[in-house]
C-alpha cells in the first residue's frame, strides 16, 4: 500500500525522498525507511506516475525532485477507488465479527 | 559497516543485478543525500546492502539474482547436546538450528562454550548428550590458526585447492578474488607467519570458503580486524548468504548482532 500513499502525498507539489518520508511520518505512516521509499520510487518512475528531475541540494549531493505526471494522477484515483471498495467491504466483514 | 563501504557493496550489488551505470550513480547519490538530511547509518535506513540491492533492482527493472529456497530443511541441528571437560560444564542442553541462508551469531561471554559448540558442530569434538546433525561441508574457521605459518596465501589457496580439482591456477585465481573482496591482497603477502592477526583470519576464512562448503564455522573472526575489514567481512557474509549459504559466527562484539538473521545468546553453560 505505499505505493498509492506515495502518490498521494507527492499530490501537486515537487518533493524529494527525505522529505517525503517526513509527509509519510506525519501522516502516521511512519517511519518508512529509505530502503521501502526509494524502491517505491523507482517503481513509480519506471511506470510513468512520477517524473523526476535532479537539482542541485543545499550544499550538499544533488537531489531528485519528483512531480505527479497526468498517468500518475489517473492511477492514484484508481487506487483510491479501489481501496475505497476493498476498506468498505473489511469493514463490513468485521462489524458482523465484532458484533454478532 | 562505514556508509562508503554500504555504498560500494550496492553499487557492486546493483551492477551484478544488471542495473544501469546512470541508475546506480542516481542510487548513490540519493542514498547520500537522505543520509545526510536523515543522519544515521546507511544500515539503519536502508538494511544490508545486498537486500536493499535487490529490492531497488526489482523495482527498476533489472535483473535479479536466483536465489536458493529458504524453506529447505535445516543444514545444521543441534539437539539438547551437553558437554563437560574434567566434570566441568560447558555446555548444558544446547539446541539450536540453522537453515540454508541463515547467519547465526552466538554471543556470550568468554568461556561459556562458543568455541566448544562449534568444534562439535565441525565435528572437531564430540558431545557427552544430544544429537548434532549436519548437511553438506562444513568450513571451519578456528580462533587461531587454521593456517601455516610457514606456507604464502597463494600456497594455502593451491593446497586447499587440489582436494576440490582445482589446478593450482584455478586455486590461487579463485583465493585472490575472495581475498580481495574482504579488502585484502594476498597476491602480494608473505608467508602466513609474518601476517597480523586479522589478516592472518582472512586467510583462514578464505581457505574456508574455496571448499564452497554449505555452513561456514568462525569461530571469533573479527579478533585484530579493523573497523573497515570486520564491514567487509560481513558484506561477504551478506553475499554468502544471499547465495543460500549459512553460517554459524561466533563473536562477543555487540555490533555483529544487529547484522545476524538469528543471535543466540550462550551463558553460563545453558542456552538462552
Amino acid at each position: 500500500m505505499l505505493d498509492p500513499c506515495v502518490l498521494a502525498l507527492v499530490g501537486d507539489d515537487e518533493t524529494y525522498g527525505y522529505e517525503l518520508a517526513g509527509r509519510l511520518g506525519d501522516a502516521g505512516l511512519g517511519p518508512v525507511k529509505g530502503g521501502s521509499l526509494y524502491p517505491s520510487l523507482a517503481r513509480l518512475e519506471k511506470h510513468g506516475f512520477l517524473a523526476s528531475q535532479w537539482r542541485a541540494g543545499d550544499g550538499g549531493p544533488g537531489r531528485k525532485y519528483y512531480t505527479l505526471t497526468d498517468r500518475g494522477r489517473s492511477e492514484l484515483r484508481e487506487q483510491s477507488r479501489i481501496w475505497a471498495a476493498f476498506a468498505s467491504r473489511v469493514s463490513s466483514v468485521l462489524d458482523v465479527e465484532v458484533h454478532p | 559497516m562505514n556508509d562508503e563501504t554500504w555504498l560500494d557493496c550496492l553499487d557492486h550489488e546493483l551492477h551484478a543485478a544488471g542495473v544501469s551505470p546512470e541508475n546506480r550513480a542516481s542510487a548513490r547519490v540519493e542514498t547520500e543525500g537522505f543520509l545526510q538530511e536523515a543522519g544515521g547509518s546507511a544500515l539503519e535506513h536502508f538494511g544490508p546492502p545486498t537486500t536493499y540491492a535487490s529490492h531497488l533492482a526489482d523495482a527498476l527493472g533489472g535483473r535479479s539474482r536466483p536465489q536458493r529456497p529458504r524453506t529447505a530443511a535445516p543444514v545444521v541441528s543441534v539437539d539438547g547436546v551437553s558437554k563437560s571437560y574434567r566434570s566441568r560444564p560447558v555446555l548444558n542442553d544446547v539446541s539450536l538450528t540453522v537453515s540454508p541462508g541463515d547467519v547465526v551469531v552466538l554471543t556470550g561471554p568468554n568461556g561459556a562454550g562458543k568455541s566448544t559448540l562449534l568444534r562439535i558442530i565441525a565435528g572437531l569434538d564430540r558431545a557427552d548428550r544430544g544429537q548434532v546433525t549436519v548437511e553438506g561441508a562444513v568450513g571451519y574457521v578456528p580462533q587461531r590458526g587454521g593456517v601455516d605459518p610457514h606456507l604464502r596465501p597463494g600456497e594455502h589457496f593451491e593446497l586447499f585447492g587440489a582436494p576440490l580439482g582445482l589446478t593450482r591456477r584455478q586455486a590461487r585465481s579463485e583465493g585472490n578474488r575472495l581475498a580481495r573482496e574482504l579488502g585484502w591482497d594476498a597476491a602480494a603477502a608473505p608467508v602466513a607467519g609474518a601476517l597480523s592477526g586479522g589478516t592472518a583470519q582472512k586467510l583462514a576464512v578464505v581457505t574456508a570458503l574455496l571448499r564452497q562448503p554449505q555452513t561456514l564455522l568462525l569461530d571469533e573472526p573479527y579478533q585484530g580486524m579493523d573497523a573497515d575489514s570486520q564491514q567487509r567481512l560481513w558484506a561477504l557474509l551478506w553475499a554468502w548468504q544471499e547465495g543460500g549459504g549459512s553460517a554459524v559466527v561466533s563473536s562477543h562484539a555487540s555490533d555483529a548482532l544487529s547484522k545476524a538473521s538469528t543471535v543466540v545468546e550462550i551463558e553460563g553453560s545453558t542456552l538462552r
